[in-house]
């Protein structure tokens, strides 16, 4: 029985996690065809300030707070000199982030001396639930998690600049022509994107500890999701990393660990290969 | 009056001299090419009788920090005894290359090392498929003599290789009784998917039987996998009593957070990771690996008990203050190079027939943990093994072997 | 006339360079044979294959079994048998991901090929009969009869040799009326659908023939090199090829080989000088390639119109204001 609420619980916790870093993905993807080959960089970035700020003696929640903050920046900057070139050649905007990536992570790999570094979580200690022991940080996980994904469908759907994002994705020719400023839509995304993928690092980063290599693992999960959940809308984005999510946590309960870590993309692609719109039927694939 | 003035202009003058021994040093190694790191020795004619060290290693990738441990570690000693005169009357010289963690990368630059620079000695490599990826471009096609400074799995039994790390017969011999007293009778082997922890678990498992314990679970993760709830999951419910770990970063800092977390420590639980050394406290929280015991050849609390230790960790701890530490990591270097000196001087040359004979029964009486010798015949090395346990975030020595231990290779 | 330039270049420098010069350059002339296997498939058919390095590691793999289990290392049997795994694994992965009911999109090709190869990396590196994360060390050399290709000139020619060869083939596959059909496909897929071309057959086809000599190029590494491991399998070698050949500019054939062979002696040269930044600077490199040229290196030498058999518009789907009179120039 405890088992079984354990692995609920982080299965779940997990999800969450995977939720969160893949809807920056998701958002640039879906509004501007651009798979960010340095989201998994935004992530180590966001990491990498919390624990910029934790080395300064600052307590580790306020280099949480402040980590989207830096990383939208960081995604603004390069969405104003690089990405916006290339737009309407979206593969080369690829190999541009793809460029980005590399730099970013062999940077902080020489500024953190190529060393794996741990940084306390801002709540610590575990609730005992039933038998089980759940950590008190993946349960603030997951609760940011839900709050930021609500904020965010809050954002796109009730608000007039949610609104202007939905045209610009649906439709920029036509959005373009009843005066809605794509570019500054796109920077728009391009920066929360950022900022999300900023947010997911920052909150990771005591549950994987930081090193150059975090962001890496999760991009490629991250273009999984996507897949599966389908591009061009939001909630397709969620259910994809939902799905990626749940089975890239429950598959080692049930398999042994060399089979789990293959069988997630296998499924993953037989999936899409049969349903090639994803869950949630945005642009066709 | 005249004494202080005199004092003072001799101290002006050694300060200045230093300051230009340092300039002339630095641009030397700048002139002489941003090629590959070259430590000018202090002689001005003698770079052409130079004795050429090659020293390939991972100054980029993510074992980084090992890998610029090892280069401090080569600089100081090269340091060392060019300041005490050289070998044989002439000094050495460091030809540093990156092995950057990639085969491919590391094996081009390595015969850079052999045919460009024609070194007289390699020594390097970290991981076991570095070291298997460039011993035949050092060995067999370079005919060049290679010592490998690394703990790692045994079994390396090639001619003109010697081997100056700890093997798993020196790891664990000494730990596994201990971990049997002072931790249960119930293992787990949880370990990184690669060969150094499948060798290890095999002999582990033979001693942990023997001594009456029992393995519940032996099993092999991918090296990047972060999350390990199941298999927390499983020792929990097993009460499992000691954890025999193998993961390694970057799994073992959330896996053992995750441990912690479900109440392991509180269960009076021991962890045990044999590579653990002073670099791998960094991650995690001292609370999380409180009791964590490990075995290695050297920690810095071998300080206190062994004065040649104190002097060596003193010296690297003033030329390089910072973050990449002299630990276990490191010592295979040191020994590596200064077990190579002993056997030059013996050899009277360079030519790799007498250098590998004399190497192959060296002594040095010096060193980190204490005195180290070779096992004629076996080209590998034996050592002082401490076990350790970490307490409030550092390392304090609970048990030293008596004498030097055997490695029991080849 | 660049191609035979180049040709000449690269025949007449082993002469000029060390021996382990000479070795580095073959290496680099084997990946040169990967890249150009990439740009058949996307930059002439519009397959964007993030898996290359699967066939080319693959072969690389099978060869070494060869080698150790059965101990046959002759070159009359090896390359042969890399070219046939390439061909097995390309036609096996072509089918699933190109046939169809409904052609797939760029997208899904790529991410297909991606996950292939991102799982041939894991599975080799988790199972302990192929070495693990390890590999298989200490290949044999390749032979013949008695002679032994042992590395350097001899190879290196062997080498040089069998890219030619295979750099003919795909110029004269292009400029055929198979290469129209491909050009067609890739510039208007429905398009050539309602002409009745039977375009996911053509896709497959072609997608295998990359796939070939990728495996031919992963054979003649595994015993160049000596040994194989799982990094040549997987999607990190896969990218960078990509990245490679789209630097130098991809539709041209010729294009891919010089950005490899660019890229790769910059980075050995960086790594010399440069021995912890170098991929820091590298990445800086690729950037600044990026913007400034984004058709790649072959765009700051060659004229669109020089391209080798270039139907239609550049590969790259913007609009060169010089470009529209080329329909009829190419």
């Amino acid at each position: 029985m405890d088992s079984a609420l354990n692995a609920t619980f982080e299965v779940l916790s997990f999800a969450a996690i995977v939720v969160l870093v893949v809807l920056g993905l998701g958002i640039i993807a879906g509004m501007m065809g651009i798979f960010n080959l340095a989201h998994g960089e935004f992530v180590l970035l966001g990491a990498y300030s919390t624990y910029l700020v934790y080395s300064l003696g600052l307590p580790v929640w306020l280099g949480m707070v402040a980590a989207p903050f830096a990383v939208a920046a960081v995604g603004l900057v390069l969405e104003r000199l690089v990405i916006r070139r290339f737009y309407a050649v979206p593969v080369v905007a690829m190999l541009g982030t793809y460029a980005l990536g590399l730099i970013i992570r062999e940077g902080v790999r020489s500024l953190i001396g190529g060393r794996y570094l741990s940084v306390p979580e801002p709540i610590g200690g575990s609730l005992t639930v039933g038998g089980a022991q759940l950590s008190c940080w993946r349960l603030a996980i997951v609760i940011i998690t839900t709050a930021v994904m609500l904020a965010s469908y809050l954002l796109l759907t009730r608000t007039s600049f949610g609104l202007r994002v939905r045209a610009a994705l649906e439709n920029p020719s036509l959005a373009r022509v009843s005066g809605i400023s794509t570019n500054a839509i796109y920077a728009a995304t391009f920066t929360f994107g950022a900022a999300l993928g900023g947010l997911a690092g920052a909150l990771i980063v005591p549950v994987f500890s930081l090193f150059a290599d975090l962001g890496i693992r999760f991009l490629i999960l991250g273009f999984l999701a996507i897949m599966v959940g389908g591009i061009g809308t939001f909630q397709g984005s969620v259910a994809g990393a939902g799905a990626v999510g749940v089975l890239s946590a429950a598959l080692p309960w049930a398999l042994p660990p060399v089979l789990a870590d293959v069988m997630i993309f296998v499924l993953a692609i037989v999936f899409v290969k049969f349903q090639p719109r994803g869950l949630i039927a945005g642009r066709r694939l | 009056m005249h004494e202080e003035m005199k004092d003072k202009r001799t101290s002006l003058m050694a300060g200045r001299r230093r300051f230009l021994q340092g300039a002339a040093w630095m641009s030397g190694a700048v002139a002489t090419g941003l090629g590959s790191w070259i430590i000018g020795p202090k002689w001005a004619n003698s770079a052409a009788a130079a004795i050429k060290v090659g020293i390939a290693t991972d100054l980029t990738g993510p074992i980084a920090y090992v890998g610029n441990a090892t280069a401090n570690v080569a600089n100081m000693v090269a340091k060392d005894i060019n300041g005490a005169g050289g070998i044989l009357g002439r000094p050495i010289q460091l030809f540093i290359v990156d092995t950057a963690s990639t085969e491919s990368v590391a094996v081009a630059n390595v015969r850079r090392l052999i045919q460009r620079d024609m070194v007289d000695v390699v020594l390097g490599g970290i991981t076991s498929s570095m070291r298997n990826a460039i011993k035949d471009v050092i060995v067999t096609r370079g005919k060049t003599l290679y010592i490998y400074p690394e703990q790692y799995e045994g079994k390396e039994c090639t001619p003109y290789l010697f081997c100056t790390g700890p093997t798993p017969a020196q790891q664990c011999d000494q730990i596994i009784p201990w971990l049997i007293k002072n931790g249960g009778k119930r293992f787990a082997l949880p370990s990184a998917n690669y060969v150094w922890p499948r060798v290890l678990n095999k002999y582990a498992r033979e001693l942990i039987e023997k001594n009456g314990g029992e393995v519940i679970f032996e099993e092999y993760y991918p090296l990047d996998q972060v999350e390990y709830s199941a298999t927390v999951n499983n020792i929990m419910t097993n009460h499992v009593e000691v954890v025999f770990n193998t993961i390694i970063a970057p799994g073992v800092g959330p896996f053992f957070k995750r441990l912690h977390q479900a109440g392991f420590g509180k269960r009076r639980g021991r962890l045990a990771c044999v590579y653990y050394d002073e670099n791998a406290l960094n991650l995690n929280a001292p609370n999380e690996i409180e009791g964590l015991a490990s075995c290695l050849d050297y920690y810095r609390a071998v300080t206190a008990q062994d004065a040649g230790s104190a002097r060596i960790q003193t010296e690297y701890d003033k030329q390089f203050p910072g973050k990449i530490l002299f630990s276990g990591a490191a010592t295979g270097m040191y020994r590596g190079l200064k077990l190579w000196e002993v056997a030059v001087k013996e050899a009277g040359n360079l030519d790799r027939e007498y250098v590998a004979a004399a190497l192959d029964h060296a002594e040095i009486s010096e060193g980190p943990g204490g005195s180290a010798e070779m096992v004629p015949g076996r080209r590998h090395c034996r050592m002082n093994m401490y076990t350790a346990v970490v307490k409030n975030g550092d390392f304090e020595i609970v048990a030293r072997s008596t004498g030097l231990v055997d490695p029991r290779e080849c | 006339m660049l191609e035979i330039a180049l040709l000449a270049v690269f025949a007449a420098a082993p002469m000029m360079l060390p021996d382990y010069l000479t070795i580095f350059v073959t290496r680099v002339l084997i990946l040169a044979l990967l890249a150009l296997s990439f740009d058949l498939v996307w930059g002439y058919s519009g397959i964007m294959s993030f898996g290359q390095a699967l066939f080319f590691g693959g072969a690389g793999y099978g060869v070494a079994l060869l080698a150790r289990d059965l101990e046959i290392t002759s070159i009359f049997i090896v390359l042969p048998a890399a070219l046939a795994i390439g061909l097995t694994l390309s036609l096996a992965i072509g089918t699933f991901l190109l046939l169809g009911r409904s052609p797939p999109a760029t997208i899904f090709v790529a991410l297909g090929t991606l996950t292939g190869s991102y799982v041939a990396d894991r599975l080799a590196r988790d199972w302990y009969y192929l070495g693990g994360q390890n590999g298989i060390p200490s290949i044999p050399p390749m032979t013949a009869g008695g002679y032994v290709f042992a590395e350097g000139r001899v190879y290196y020619y062997l080498t040089l040799s069998v890219l030619a060869i295979l750099y003919l083939v795909c110029r004269f596959v292009v400029r055929s009326q198979f290469g129209l059909a491909l050009a067609g496909v890739r510039e208007h897929e429905a398009r050539m659908a309602f002409f009745g071309y039977k375009v996911q057959q053509l896709k497959l086809i072609v997608f295998s023939l990359a796939g070939a000599i990728a495996g031919l190029a992963g054979g003649l590494y595994a015993f160049h090199e000596g040994f194989v491991w799982p990094d040549i399998l997987g999607a990190a070698l896969s990218t960078q090829i990509a990245l490679y050949a789209l630097l130098g500019g991809v539709g041209t054939l010729i294009g891919p080989v010089i950005g490899v062979i660019v890229i790769e002696i910059l980075g050995f040269w960086l790594a010399d000088g440069f021995p912890r930044l170098w991929p820091m600077i590298l990445g800086l490199l690729l950037l600044l390639v990026v913007l400034f040229s984004p058709t790649g290196l072959i765009g700051l030498v060659v004229s669109p119109r020089e391209r080798v058999g270039r139907f239609g518009r550049s590969p790259l789907p913007y609009r060169h204001a010089d470009e529209g009179a080329d329909d009829a120039a190419a």
